[in-house]
């Protein structure tokens, strides 16, 4: 599905980023993949996927909070003189509390994570592929939290929302470019992210899917696999709920 | 290709105007260098030059002329070279 594309993954270390990391080099992408810090585990994870599926694999260290250090990645990509033919934003912090618990400090840090972030590493890999006659591809993960309201995640869900709305006029901004610009909105993931949550919590989020299951990363992988794809190369400006389904 | 020569090509390749046209040529004096054509024409000058400007410098960036100055100041562009 995604053979000979090279895709930029942020935020390749998580649950849903090493899902990311193994679906997309299983289809055939060739991956730059971003991890804030040293991560020998990750990197020797990444070296095995990229024998065994006959693509490379690049871990790029760098904080995506730390815009001088995004921009130096992106010249070294660009440096490389490849083709990018696909962007995942999949970095993202979830701080849970109530609005009365929530300091200032946390809040700005959501969103500087969630939201800014992304927004500047689009500003730049934008400009990267305007000059690609094929376009690209931008899948920005969202969350539900984002859309439905999910009690205690007033800060994570506003972030998600406001990546989402970024990503519908993105798309109009830079369809003329064949840039399609795409969100992925997940539900409960089983994911590392979600450790904190109770037993009985996640056992009611189970219940209120129609498919009375959490959400596996590989499903959320899938997915962006797919509008990374060709075979999405009329869908732009969407969310995709990737959350069992949910009244 | 100089500096100036390839600075001057990324204006004719981004609006399709030739090259003493270009050296008078100011932002929406064109249809071509509209907002669009302007991200057309910074992403030609970034290839050109291996630089990623900032955004204040893309929204000052209004002629042929400031473009060079802005090249020259904030980019260490030389256009003697």
């Amino acid at each position: 599905m995604l053979k000979n594309k090279n895709i930029i993954l942020i935020g390749a270390n998580g649950g849903m980023g090493r899902a990311m990391t193994r679906v997309f080099a299983q289809s055939g992408a060739n991956i730059w993949a971003n991890i804030s810090h040293e991560n020998s585990e990750y990197i020797e994870y990444a070296q095995k996927l990229s024998e065994d599926c006959g693509v490379w694999i690049k871990p790029l260290v760098f904080d995506i909070t730390n815009f001088e250090a995004v921009k130096a990645a992106i010249m070294s990509i660009r440096s490389e003189r490849l083709s990018v033919d696909g962007l995942v934003n999949n970095a993202g912090i979830l701080r849970e509390g109530m609005l009365q618990m929530i300091s200032m400090a946390e809040a700005r840090r959501v969103f500087e994570v969630n939201f800014f972030s992304p927004f500047y590493i689009m500003q730049l890999m934008s400009r990267l592929m305007i000059r690609q006659p094929q376009g690209a591809s931008i899948v920005n993960i969202s969350s539900r939290a984002g859309f439905d309201g999910v009690e205690g995640e007033t800060i994570y869900g506003a972030s998600k929302a406001a990546l989402a709305a970024m990503s519908k006029s993105l798309a109009k901004e830079l369809g003329r470019f064949k840039i399609r610009v795409n969100c992925i909105a997940p539900g409960v993931t089983e994911t590392p992210l979600i450790s904190g949550m109770s037993d009985e919590v996640l056992e009611q989020d189970k219940a209120s899917t129609y498919l009375r299951r959490l959400g596996k990363a590989e499903d959320v992988a899938n997915a962006a696999a797919f509008l990374l794809s060709d075979a999405a190369e009329y869908i732009t400006g969407q969310v995709i709920r990737v959350d069992g389904g949910r009244n | 290709m100089t500096n100036i020569e390839k600075y001057t090509q990324a204006f004719i390749d981004a609006f399709s105007v030739d090259a003493e046209a270009v050296k008078t040529l100011k932002f929406q004096q064109i249809p071509a260098w509209d907002s669009v054509g302007h991200m057309g024409l910074i992403a030609q000058l970034e290839e050109q030059f291996g630089i990623m400007m900032e955004p204040d410098d893309i929204v000052d960036l209004s002629s042929y002329d400031k473009g060079k100055e802005i090249l020259v100041s904030k980019y260490n562009v030389d256009f003697n070279a």
